[in-house]
């Protein structure tokens, strides 16, 4: 086994909050949106910690924006600029979680400080960090202000769209809270990629292979 | 002859004197008349059976407002060689109370123009002739000064909006205005206005009005409710401040380039069958809407709306409306100025609030948790289950379906 550093202190500090603060939210999002079936906060308060936590997380998400921004580990995000080999990637990917995990193959991705994410994460993660998640920080925080983002709303095309996009996000990630750490045990152990992104070190089987900048 | 009319006057004259002693304002003209016209029962019979009275409580008169001005301010039309007797045409009593308001307008312009724009004087061009008009309320020869303090019992009104007058009554408002002491509670014409009265659910007037008194409402709703200001816009007062009212969500036509109410008056209104489309655009998803609608949260009856409790019996509770199948969401019309300039209202189902073509056709209006779309209530139990399910099935196969160790080809990777 080796050691790989693969997940910087700011990457972890941002990914442990965000996690806390996403279920944070969908809890108060479902007290906010369900209250006439659940009554565990008042209104009022659901509507203020939701309020106070959005915030914190946009504030948060700018540690994940600019650590990339300014370090060359932004190429973990960088796509694969040749189309077949993404495609055979990706393929192999989910061809191994449908089929070849049950017959115990090895996962065809190979881990590097680099390319730490699948051709399936790469793609996934760069939607749901550079598409999803600002877009539901900007519908949270037209929803904040109605009257103060009036001019902002009428361009998104009336508050019940941009809480009706609020909402399938929240839908979204709502399931995603529950396949991702699903996804994250299936490293060698299934503790193996939480304990990384603890202490920042993905234990690999193989020789590390040398980054190659794409 | 000639001096029988002299003596005819000044027989008059004198009865005049003796019949309102305390008109020593009045001028000899004014007395001359009122040698006449204060006897009770004087009437003028107009046919069919309908009269006019001619009666003029001279006292009265005399400490009115208009007593310094005499009977000729008003009605200088009359020929006093001719009178009486000049076999003037009146229609009716009522068509010379309307009629009368030219008089009024003559010194008072601008309260004449005001009322021009009221809603009391569309209804009376529209051929409502018991529309109020300036008589109504400021009487014909008891005029009082404006500034004189209305008893409750007085209230002109009432006359028409009894059962309304009735809720203001029993209202925190009129409990307060019928006790003794200065007068600082508002009635009618605090919040109506006397002359310009418009329809109460058109424009931010009566808001303003409520704000205007209670100029602190802004600051202290903002220490305890999120988005004040659209809140205070989209919600009547009364529906929180009157909290025993049944509520409706009324969906407002608006022109979205002039952004202005629709109204009939226009020119660019809506057809019956333009309407049809869209409430079937609204109800169903068909017609694109070719007009915005703003939804507002209001009482459904102008009653109601006058049942103002104490600050403290307020609805404070968020869930009151921000849960599904609450009260103020069973009741949904839709509203556009009619020709009088008083909204005209079509019932529309309950489920135009909630259903997913909503999202565009009432994309203004939405309230968190109370006008929910049920199919992404749907959507979410299908994520959930699937977030679920999906981890469960595809560990229960791996455990099923794992390879033993020793089934292992050799020199093959180890399993991650």
């Amino acid at each position: 086994m080796h050691k790989l550093y693969v997940h910087p202190l700011p990457v972890r500090i941002w990914h442990w909050i965000n996690a806390l603060g996403f279920i944070a939210l969908i809890l108060s999002g479902v007290q906010i949106r369900y209250s006439d079936i659940l009554a565990v906060l008042p209104f009022g308060l659901a509507v203020q910690l939701h309020n106070a936590i959005g915030f914190a997380l946009i504030g948060n998400y700018f540690i994940w924006l600019l650590f990339y921004l300014f370090t060359d580990k932004i190429k973990v995000y960088h796509p694969d600029l040749n189309p077949a080999r993404y495609y055979r990637d990706s393929l192999r990917q989910a061809a191994f979680y449908g089929y070849g995990i049950f017959k115990g193959r090895p996962n065809p991705h190979h881990v590097s400080v680099y390319r730490k994410f699948n051709a399936l994460q790469s793609i996934t993660y760069q939607i749901i960090m550079i598409l999803l998640v600002p877009l539901q920080f900007y519908t949270g925080l037209l929803l904040w202000d109605v009257n103060g983002f009036a001019g902002s709303i009428e361009l998104f095309g009336g508050v019940r769209m941009v809480s009706t996009v609020h909402v399938l996000l929240f839908i979204f990630f709502s399931a995603f809270i529950f396949i991702h750490p699903y996804l994250a045990s299936l490293g060698h152990t299934p503790t193996a990629h939480f304990k990384a992104m603890i202490t920042g070190y993905e234990e690999v089987e193989e020789e590390p292979v040398k980054d190659v900048a794409r | 002859m000639k001096f029988t009319h002299q003596l005819l006057l000044a027989a008059a004259a004198v009865a005049a004197l003796s019949a309102v002693p305390a008109a020593a304002a009045l001028s000899e003209d004014d007395k001359g008349c009122l040698a006449c016209h204060s006897q009770e029962g004087l009437k003028k019979n107009l046919g069919k059976g309908e009269t006019l009275s001619l009666h003029v409580a001279g006292e009265e008169f005399a400490k009115s407002v208009h007593g310094e001005l005499g009977c000729i301010g008003c009605h200088a039309d009359v020929d006093s060689k001719k009178h009486p007797g000049s076999g003037r045409k009146i229609a009716s009593a009522r068509e010379y109370a309307v009629a009368k308001v030219e008089a009024c307008s003559q010194c008072h312009e601008d309260k004449a123009k005001l009322f021009q724009g009221s809603v009391h004087a569309t209804t009376l061009r529209t051929g409502n002739l018991w529309a109020p008009v300036c008589t109504d309320c400021h009487g014909s020869h008891a005029v009082r000064a404006k500034a004189a303090p209305e008893p409750m019992n007085g209230i002109s009104c009432r006359k028409c909006h009894d059962e309304i007058f009735d809720a203001y009554a029993g209202s925190m408002h009129g409990l307060a205005r019928g006790k003794a002491g200065p007068v600082k509670a508002p009635i009618c014409v605090d919040c109506h206005r006397a002359h310009d009265v418009s329809p109460a659910s058109t424009g931010t007037r009566l808001r303003d009005a409520c704000l205007g008194c209670h100029a602190g409402a802004l600051a202290a709703h903002e220490k305890w409710l999120p988005n004040t200001k659209t809140h205070l816009e989209v919600v009547a007062c009364p529906a929180c401040h009157a909290p025993a009212s049944q509520k409706r969500v009324d969906l407002r036509l608006y022109d979205p380039a002039t952004k202005q109410r629709m109204s009939d008056e226009s020119g660019r209104s809506l057809d019956a069958k333009a309407l049809w489309d869209l409430l079937r655009g609204v109800n169903r998803e068909g017609a694109p809407a070719r007009a915005t609608l703003i939804g507002r949260l209001e009482v459904r009856t102008g009653a109601e709306s006058h049942l103002l409790s104490a600050k403290s019996k307020a609805i404070k509770d968020c869930v009151t409306c921000h849960k599904q199948g609450a009260d103020a969401f069973q009741n949904v019309t839709i509203s556009i100025i009619g020709p009088d300039g008083r909204p005209v209202r079509y019932e529309a189902q309950k489920d135009v609030l909630n259903n997913p073509a909503s999202v565009e056709s009432v994309s203004d209006f939405y309230v968190i948790g109370g006008t929910r779309i049920k199919l992404l209530d749907a959507l979410l139990a299908l994520a959930l289950a699937a977030g679920v399910l999906v981890p469960i099935g595809h560990l229960l196969l791996r455990k099923l379906l794992r390879r033993k160790p020793t089934e292992r080809p050799q020199g093959g990777n180890p399993t991650r």
